[in-house]
């Protein structure tokens, strides 16, 4: 359900910048490293969830030294009973090729009730890879409802509304460079 | 599959739908917690949390946005964990699920999430007898998930079943009476 939101501002309606670009450069650097590093010797499947983790995988891939494959999924979101017909999850995108004998790396922006990740991780168990690890740049807690072993992890964030890096708020503020807090103004307003 | 359950109030619809969306599987209030005891052993207090999710033997409680529901579910959410500490239980705060209802673009839902369009209180507060004590006369063994609610030895008793259970007469009950709230899908 897209809501009709007034025309967005990407200065006034950040609360906070909470992760600088820089932090995010810097920790995606680091996560690079130790993925190079654990995955020596190896190829490596990155499966990134549209359309938040765009941004992430972009950089993620290049700060990677060993091989690397990437591939998209996406999966329909929960919008409420008025607007899904069959009330289950929609891979709306799947995988390009296959994942059988790989070893593959979801790569999320945030993890925050688990309930997608949750589903994905038991959809892509079933396409038999080598191994399947998770690397997310966030990880909000808070809303938690289904533990999620996360493998490789960016920042633990508070449970405030973030915007920016990926991460949208009625599909805008995708394209902030920072990950900042949206005010409870623009939101509320809803 | 079981029948649809009625639920006390729409955010607690809305999570099952959401959690039949993503093939989690619940139950709803399947348990009931003695969490308080009078001197001559009566539960006079205990809590039912909203949803037990099996997979990840977590309880889920849902508040809204009523500061004055928050504080009370707090309260039983310590005696749970003091009383059963085995007990995986979680308090998901109204601001969490107004967050969530946003991010799935439930404005409509979000917005109703005031807190004056509150959650009927599940406290199975029996009586308020005098001298009630906090520390159960025998150990407390409360009903496993999904067998009715049936009690253990001791102090607490069945869990009465939902058509007969005895809820505390509540100002706001008897004003608004008990909404149902039936899931849009059925519970797996």
């Amino acid at each position: 359900m897209k809501q009709a939101v007034r025309q967005p501002d990407l200065v006034t309606d950040v609360a906070e910048v909470l992760i600088t670009e820089e932090q995010i450069q810097a920790k995606v650097a680091e996560l690079g490293r130790r993925l190079s590093a654990d995955y020596a010797g190896q190829r490596l499947t990155l499966v990134s969830v549209l359309k938040g983790s765009l941004p992430f995988m972009a950089d993620l891939m290049r700060a990677i030294e060993v091989p690397v494959q990437i591939d998209l999924m996406e999966v329909s979101s929960y919008g409420g009973a008025a607007t899904e017909t069959s009330g289950l999850v929609r891979i709306l995108k799947d995988l390009s090729s296959s994942i059988a004998g790989e070893d593959v790396l979801i790569v999320e922006d945030i993890i925050d009730t688990g309930l997608t990740l949750n589903y994905l991780l038991r959809y892509l168990r079933g396409k038999n890879p080598r191994s399947l690890r998770i690397c997310a740049l966030l990880d909000k807690p808070a809303r938690r409802l289904v533990e999620i072993p996360i493998d490789y992890l960016g920042f633990t964030i508070p449970d405030q509304f973030v915007v920016g890096y990926g991460l949208d708020y009625a599909e805008y503020y995708r394209n902030l460079p920072f990950i900042g807090v949206l005010k409870p103004e623009v939101y509320e307003r809803a | 599959m079981v029948d649809k359950p009625r639920f006390a109030h729409a955010s607690e619809a809305e999570l099952a739908r959401i959690l039949d969306y993503y093939e989690v599987s619940w139950q709803y209030e399947p348990r009931t917690f003695p969490i308080l005891w009078n001197l001559d052993g009566t539960v006079v207090e205990s809590f039912s949390p909203d949803f037990y999710l099996p997979e990840m033997d977590l309880y889920v409680e849902l508040t809204t946005l009523r500061q004055s529901l928050v504080r009370r579910k707090n309260r039983k959410l310590r005696r749970l964990r003091e009383l059963y500490p085995d007990v995986r239980a979680k308090l998901f705060y109204g601001k969490d699920f107004k967050a969530l209802m946003l991010k799935y673009g439930r404005f409509d839902l979000a917005a109703s999430l005031s807190g004056l369009e509150g959650q009927t209180a599940k406290a199975t507060t029996l009586a308020r007898a005098a001298g009630a004590s906090p520390v159960p006369p025998s150990p407390p063994v409360a009903a496993a998930p999904g067998d009715g609610g049936s009690a253990g030895s001791g102090a607490a008793p069945a869990k009465p079943a939902r058509a007969q259970r005895k809820r505390p007469s509540r100002g706001t009950r008897r004003r608004r009476g008990r909404r149902g709230y039936v899931s849009g899908a059925e519970s797996r």
